[in-house]
C-alpha cells in the first residue's frame, strides 16, 4: 500500500486543529481547578500529546496513505479526553499513560506498514486463532498471570502489565471474518428446523457452540463476565453481517441466556454482580459490594446539564474511579451536554466504520471492519450501560479513554486497520 | 484577585465543551462529505475499458467491453475485476492500474506471460489507448476514457 507520493490529507489536518485545542483546554481546566493558578506547565502533556498526533498525521501523509481521514481524529480526541481524565483522576499514571500512547502509536505505524496486502490477514486465520486463544490462556499460566481485583486477566513482565483480552478481541475479528466469507456460500442454504426452533447448518452451529464454551470457559477460570460477552455477541453479529438471518442470532440468544442463567445459578460471584445491579440499597450490599456503584449513581445524579465544571467534581468518592467508572466522572463535571457530546463520538466513530465496511471491495474486508466496528460500540454500550446500573456492571474498559494500555494499543490497531479498509476501497474505486 | 480567576475557569470548562461540540460538528460534517464523494465514485461510469478482440467458446464475446477500475486484476478465478475464462490464462494473471495519471499494466507471474502489442511483459509497462493485450488465448485492446 505504501504510494512514494505524499497526499495532503486536509480534513484530518482540520480535525486534528480542534482536537488539539480540546487537550489544551481539558488540562487547562483540570491544572487550574487544582492549584490556584495556572503556569505554561499545564501544557507540557498536551504539547506532547499534539506531537504524537501530528507525527501520526505526517506518518499517513508521507506513505502516501488514501485512506479515511476523520477516524484518526476522533480516537485522538477520545484519547485526549482520556488523558485530562487521567490527570484528573490518577495523575500519578499520567506519564505511564502518556508512555502507552507512544507504544499504541508504535502499533499503529507498524500496522498501517505490515502486512503489505490485507489479504495475509485472512490466509493465515488459524494463526490468528490460536494466537489469540494462546494470549487468552497466558494469565492462567503461573509466572507471569496475576490475579487483579478478583480477575485472572492480567500478565506481568517485568514493570509492564498488560491486559492480554483486549488484543485477542483484534485476533478474534479477523479470524471470524476469515472464517465467515470462507463459509459464505452456505448462505443459500434455509436453516432446518426441530419444531419450531431453527437449526443452522453445521459449518455455523459448531462454531457458535465452540465460542460459547470459550466464553463459559473465559468465564469459569479467569472470572470475567465482560470478556465473555463481548467475544460471544461480537461473533454472533459477525455470523448476523455474513449471513443475513435472524435464526442464527436467536440460537446465540438463547446460549447467551442460558449460560447467564446457570452462571447465576453455580458461580457466587456473578449471583453477587446481579445483586447489586437489581438491590443496590439493600442494607447487606451498600456499604460493600454495591458501594462503587452506588457512589457512581451519585456522581450522575449530580451532573445536571452542564455539570459541575471540569476540575470541580467529586469523583474521588467513586473507589477505583480512573478504571472503571471514568465515565460517571466525567459525566458529573461536564453534566449532560458533555456526557453526550462524548457519546456522540463514538456514534461518529461506528457510523464511519460500517461505512467503510459497506464500501470495502472484497467480503472479508467488510467483515473485518463490520466487526471491529461493532466491537468498539458494543464494547462502548457496555460499560456505559454498566456505569449507569442499566445492565449488571462489568469490568470492560471505555476505549480510548479508560486509564491502561492494552486497551489503548488495542484501539490504535482498530483504527489502523479500519484504516487501512478504506484504503483499499479508495484503491479499487479510484479517489477524487 | 480570587473572583476573576474563578471567571476564567469556568471560561475555560465552557471552552472545552464548546470545542467538544466544534469538533462533532465538523467531523460529522466531513463525513458526510466523504460519504457522497464516495457514492458518487461507487456510481461513476467506468475509467477505462479492455475491448474484446479475440476469443473462443469458454472465453469472453469478442466485442464486449469489460469495464476498469483504478486497479483491476485479469485471470480465470471469478474474484477478479476482469475474468478470462481460459484454461492459458492463470488464475490471477495480470494487473492494471492508474497511478500518477496514466495506466500500468504488469504480469502477476502468470505461467504463460503476458503480452503487450505482442512483446512479453518482463515488468510494470505503460498502456497507452489502442494498445493491445493478450492474456492466454484471449486479445483485449485497450481504451482509456480519461
Amino acid at each position: 500500500m505504501v504510494r512514494a507520493r505524499p497526499v495532503f490529507r486536509g480534513t484530518e489536518l482540520g480535525l486534528l486543529f480542534w482536537v488539539a485545542l480540546l487537550a489544551a483546554l481539558g488540562f487547562v481546566a483540570v491544572v487550574g481547578a487544582e492549584a490556584s493558578r495556572v503556569g505554561p506547565a499545564a501544557l507540557v502533556v498536551p504539547a506532547a500529546f499534539v506531537v504524537v498526533a501530528v507525527a501520526l498525521h505526517l506518518f499517513l501523509v508521507a506513505t502516501g496513505f488514501r485512506g479515511d481521514q476523520i477516524l484518526l481524529p476522533l480516537g485522538l480526541a477520545l484519547t485526549a479526553i482520556g488523558l485530562v481524565l487521567v490527570e484528573r483522576l490518577a495523575p500519578v499514571l499520567l506519564v505511564q499513560q502518556l508512555s502507552w500512547l507512544v507504544v499504541a502509536s508504535g502499533a499503529f505505524v507498524a500496522a498501517i506498514l505490515v502486512p503489505r496486502d490485507l489479504g495475509v490477514l485472512a490466509r493465515y486465520k488459524y494463526t490468528w486463532a490460536l494466537v489469540g486463544l494462546f494470549l487468552l490462556a497466558l494469565p492462567l499460566l503461573p509466572v507471569v498471570g496475576r490475579d487483579i481485583n478478583g480477575a485472572r486477566i492480567w500478565i506481568r513482565l517485568g514493570p509492564v502489565s498488560f491486559e492480554p483480552l483486549e488484543v485477542v478481541k483484534v485476533f478474534l475479528v479477523v479470524f471470524f471474518a476469515a472464517y465467515l466469507e470462507e463459509h459464505r456460500e452456505l448462505l443459500a442454504t434455509p436453516p432446518r428446523r426441530i419444531g419450531p426452533l431453527p437449526l443452522p447448518p453445521i459449518p455455523y452451529l459448531l462454531p457458535i457452540l465452540l465460542m460459547w464454551g470459550l466464553g463459559m470457559a473465559v468465564m469459569v477460570l479467569q472470572n470475567d463476565i465482560g470478556a465473555t460477552l463481548i467475544l460471544f455477541v461480537v461473533f454472533v453479529a459477525m455470523l448476523y453481517f455474513a449471513t443475513g438471518r435472524w435464526e442464527y442470532s436467536l440460537v446465540g440468544l438463547l446460549l447467551l441466556l442460558l449460560g447467564s442463567w446457570a452462571a447465576i445459578e453455580v458461580f457466587h460471584h456473578v449471583r453477587v454482580r446481579v445483586d447489586i445491579w437489581l438491590t443496590p440499597f439493600s442494607n447487606d450490599l451498600r456499604f460493600g459490594p454495591s458501594y462503587q456503584i452506588i457512589q457512581g449513581l451519585f456522581a450522575l445524579g449530580n451532573a445536571g446539564l452542564v455539570g459541575a465544571g471540569l476540575g470541580n467534581g467529586m469523583p474521588e468518592r467513586i473507589p477505583l474511579v480512573w478504571s472503571d467508572f471514568v465515565f460517571d466522572a466525567f459525566a458529573e463535571e461536564v453534566g449532560f451536554v458533555g456526557a453526550i457530546g462524548l457519546l456522540a463520538l463514538y456514534l461518529v466513530f461506528v457510523f464511519r466504520g460500517m461505512a467503510i465496511s459497506l464500501r470495502a471491495p472484497t467480503a472479508f474486508l467488510q467483515l473485518l471492519a463490520a466487526g471491529l466496528s461493532f466491537t468498539l460500540a458494543f464494547q462502548t454500550l457496555v460499560i456505559v450501560a454498566g456505569n449507569a446500573k442499566l445492565i449488571p456492571l462489568t469490568g470492560v474498559t471505555l476505549p480510548f479513554v479508560s486509564y491502561g494500555g492494552s486497551s489503548l494499543l488495542t484501539n490504535f490497531l482498530i483504527v489502523a486497520l479500519l484504516l487501512r479498509v478504506s484504503d483499499a476501497t479508495a484503491r479499487v474505486r479510484g479517489s477524487p | 484577585m480570587e473572583i476573576p480567576y474563578q471567571l476564567a475557569l469556568w471560561g475555560v470548562r465552557i471552552a472545552f465543551l464548546l470545542v467538544l461540540y466544534i469538533l462533532l460538528v465538523r467531523s460529522f460534517g466531513a463525513l458526510w462529505r466523504t460519504l457522497r464523494t464516495e457514492s458518487e465514485l461507487a456510481a461513476r461510469p467506468a475509467l477505462a475499458y479492455l475491448i474484446v478482440q479475440r476469443s473462443h467458446a469458454t472465453g469472453p464475446r469478442v466485442g464486449e467491453r469489460l469495464p476498469l477500475r483504478a486497479a483491476s486484476t485479469i485471470g480465470r478465478d471469478a474474484g477478479n475485476d476482469v475474468v478470462v475464462n481460459d484454461e492459458a490464462a492463470s488464475a490471477r494473471h495480470a494487473l492494471i492500474e492508474l497511478s500518477d495519471g496514466s495506466w500500468w499494466v504488469e504480469d502477476e507471474g502468470s505461467t504463460n506471460g503476458t503480452l503487450l502489442n505482442g512483446a512479453r511483459l518482463q515488468r510494470r509497462e505503460r498502456i497507452r489507448d489502442g494498445d493491445v493485450l493478450d492474456v492466454g488465448r484471449v486479445a483485449l485492446r485497450f481504451e482509456a476514457t480519461l
